[in-house]
């Protein structure tokens, strides 16, 4: 009888416990219809569970409902749900197909519900990636651009001193020079690279958010805008209706000549991927986003240092990140909307963004971020406020990323620049006559 | 007579006899058959044929993936594109040669190892098993593999052409070499099961026929020549065939290791359908495409069959 009444009273305490637990924690209590929003989102990927807690205590009557796919599978995976009867209320996708999918009706206007001083705040590059027709889809949480990174102890033993402003970058073949000082080991078969391969994709070169940047810096935006210069820097018709005349121009040839003899006649940087190439001090140089420094920052695996990407004629980086937006065919369109809005403003959008430890949207939260603002990390935030482009944008960047980016690597394999960049022209050409 | 005319004697005499009523087992084992057919037959019907229909269909009309709804009846626009622009030659083409490429080596080679190991020569459970298993491992880890393997800086055989003193290749970064590096790793990949199956015929074959025509004085290479490679014309038939249909759909090389690259040197024709539907957003060409393949792939197949018609049974 002892042991049962010791039993009995174990778990009448644990339960009220347990209950207490759960009163403290519990969210005020909804008084109307539940809501289940549905996201669909990376791994890792915002919107993140802290400010989506804190969101849902405001709004006690949603509840979300989170599924995952990998990066590399993203769009594949909108493709397929967002033509379903049943899409997701959200979806995370990456920032350059804001317009792909704003033509298609995919994502949903939120125009109307910016808060005031959002077209104050964001940053131009972003605003002009995440607009269609004049309507805003996507109010962006993160921004990311690339600086080259480099490893202290293997530059400074080859005796070379990067710069670290941006009024002292590097053009390419002075980037060129320290790359070739620095390596270590035969040309196309170094120990230690010049310049380390991309983690993005399978390692290979040719990606535009990274290798566009090369032609493009060959150009002018100051240029007549019937010159080929003008059409160097911008690598696509603003009105988004033609390609041709904007890759294979003199400049752009003369540009992709140089990043050619990078990967050949140089041998300064691997044809394919070496994984983490830098993080194992096997490249003195490595291009990357602020990803890579806030990953050296909680874990110095090797003393590093950043320095401004360096150009031909024209500064220039590509902006661009993974981004969010409500769908046009939400169930639950206004909530959505408001989620979507709310998660990228004020406080939220610190608590998004500091999560990961990205660059912010909005240029009212760099001074919240301490790291920004020393070098190295400065470097990002100067780059993207005074040299970030988005890349070329038009609702069909999908296929204009594809088509130039293999482009872009049969030229870093050993390919006619003019010839390929001939054939991209055409390529994009029938799309966009489709 | 041979026992093949008998066979079809027979046959024919049964043709012209009045059909007997099923008995009742007959009618319950046809019920069983029925029964156990039926889930099958119509996964099948659900997942093959009505999407084919659709996919037919689909070749008619202009959308993209993104938005269905807004779709266009073309007409037969996606088959003069073809014609008009090159991509869809020049990936048939590619993939024709990958084809033509791996049925040239898989045949002999798959056919030499089954003679190893329908032989009495030492270590064939140990050969049995290496070429087994590239066969049941995955693709993905073998694209992997040979990525490494053939990487044209650093890879291993690169470093062994520098050790016996041959420059280093590019291999998949070369427009001449990475198609063939990717029949390579095919064949590496697929011998394995062709030797099973041409092992599989050669225990098939009557020893008595091999033993008569030694007694008589022939040769091993004229018992192999006049008799196994004949006889085994059935299995060569199936492995031809089923290689070729492989080839002709393969996929993981081209999107795990090339991306169809470099300059579309490897563009197989199923990555070319991926990559027009899910990248171009052109899904009424894809299915164009891939109405096109289907009618290649029969079409091929039929020829194999007629020209490999077995002339000699057992």
């Amino acid at each position: 009888m002892k042991i049962y009444s010791i039993v009995f009273a174990s778990l009448l305490g644990a339960t009220a416990l347990g209950a207490t637990g759960a009163n403290a924690q519990s969210t005020p209590a909804c008084t109307g219809e539940t809501v289940t929003l549905r996201i669909l989102r990376t791994p890792g990927n915002y919107p993140y569970p802290k400010p989506m807690e804190a969101w849902q205590k405001e709004n006690p009557c949603v509840k979300f409902d989170v599924n995952e796919v990998p990066f590399p599978q993203l769009a594949d995976t909108i493709s397929v749900q967002a033509a379903s009867s049943n899409p997701p209320d959200i979806i995370v996708y990456d920032g350059p197909n804001t317009q792909s999918y704003a033509a298609a009706g995919i994502l949903l206007p939120i125009t109307k519900y910016l808060p005031k001083g959002w077209d104050d705040d964001i940053l131009p590059a972003t605003k002009a990636e995440h607009s269609y027709n004049g309507e805003v889809y996507s109010p962006g949480i993160e921004q990311t651009t690339v600086a080259m990174y480099y490893n202290k102890k293997l530059v400074e033993a080859a005796g070379v001193k990067p710069p670290q402003t941006l009024a002292e970058a590097w053009t390419w073949p002075q980037a060129l020079e320290a790359f070739k000082k620095c390596q270590q080991g035969p040309a196309g078969a170094a120990t230690v690279w010049g310049l380390g391969p991309t983690r993005f994709g399978n390692g290979q070169p040719g990606l535009v958010y990274q290798d566009l940047i090369y032609q493009r810096s060959a150009g002018d935006p100051k240029a007549a805008p019937t010159s080929s210069a003008y059409k160097t820097f911008w690598a696509f018709a603003p009105d988004g209706k033609t390609a041709e005349g904007y890759l294979n121009t003199p400049e752009a040839v003369e540009a992709l000549k140089f990043y050619q003899s990078m990967f050949n006649a140089e041998g300064v940087a691997p044809k394919v991927g070496i994984p983490n190439a830098f993080f194992d001090a096997k490249a003195c140089f490595y291009i990357d986003t602020p990803a890579a420094g806030n990953a050296l920052i909680k874990d110095p695996k090797i003393e590093w240092g950043i320095t401004p990407l360096p150009y031909f004629k024209t500064p220039v980086v590509h902006t661009g990140s993974t981004t969010f937006g409500a769908t046009a065919r939400s169930k639950h369109p206004e909530i959505a909307a408001k989620f979507v809005v709310d998660m990228s403003w004020g406080e939220y959008a610190y608590m998004n963004v500091s999560q990961r430890g990205n660059l912010p949207t909005l240029k009212s939260l760099f001074s919240r971020f301490d790291v920004y603002n020393k070098y190295p990390m400065k470097v990002f935030v100067d780059q993207l406020q005074s040299w970030g482009q988005p890349r070329p944008p038009g609702p069909k960047f999908a296929q204009y990323d594809k088509i130039v980016s293999e482009a872009l690597r049969g030229v870093a394999f050993g390919g006619n620049p003019a010839e390929l960049m001939a054939d991209a022209e055409k390529k994009v050409q029938r799309i966009l006559d489709r | 007579m041979s026992t093949g005319e008998q066979a079809l004697t027979v046959s024919a005499g049964a043709k012209t006899r009045p059909r007997k009523a099923a008995t009742r087992r007959q009618k319950q084992e046809r019920l069983v058959a029925v029964g156990f057919l039926a889930p099958f037959m119509l996964l099948l019907l659900i997942f093959q044929y009505v999407p084919l229909l659709v996919m037919a269909r689909n070749s008619f009309y202009d959308y993209s993936l993104l938005n269905p709804a807004a779709e266009k009846f073309v007409g037969l626009r996606n088959f003069a594109d073809m014609i008009e622009y090159d991509d869809a030659g020049r990936s048939f083409g590619i993939t024709f040669l990958f084809a033509f490429g791996v049925v040239v080596f898989v045949i002999p080679i798959a056919f030499a190892i089954a003679l190893f190991l329908n032989s009495k020569l030492p270590a064939r459970g140990l050969v049995r098993t290496m070429i087994m298993l590239p066969v049941v491992t995955s693709s993905v880890v073998i694209a992997t593999m040979w990525s490494f393997l053939l990487d044209p800086s650093n890879g291993l055989i690169n470093g062994a052409l520098d050790i016996v003193g041959i420059a280093r290749q590019p291999f998949l970064t070369s427009t001449t070499q990475a198609l063939p590096s990717l029949i390579a790793m095919t064949l590496w990949q697929q011998v394995g099961f062709g030797a099973i199956l041409f092992l599989a015929g050669l225990q098939g074959v009557p020893s008595e026929l091999g033993e008569a025509a030694r007694i008589d004085g022939a040769t091993r290479w004229q018992v192999l020549w006049n008799i196994t490679i004949p006889l085994l014309s059935r299995t060569t038939l199936f492995v031809v065939v089923i290689m070729t249909v492989f080839s002709l759909q393969a996929f993981a090389p081209a999107f795990l290791m090339t991306q169809g690259g470099p300059q579309e040197a490897t563009n197989l024709i199923v990555y070319h359908i991926y990559n027009t539907a899910f990248i171009m957003q052109q899904a009424g060409y894809a299915s164009a495409l891939s109405v096109v393949l289907l009618l290649v792939v029969l079409a091929i197949s039929m020829v194999q069959m007629a020209l490999l018609r077995s002339r000699w049974n057992y």
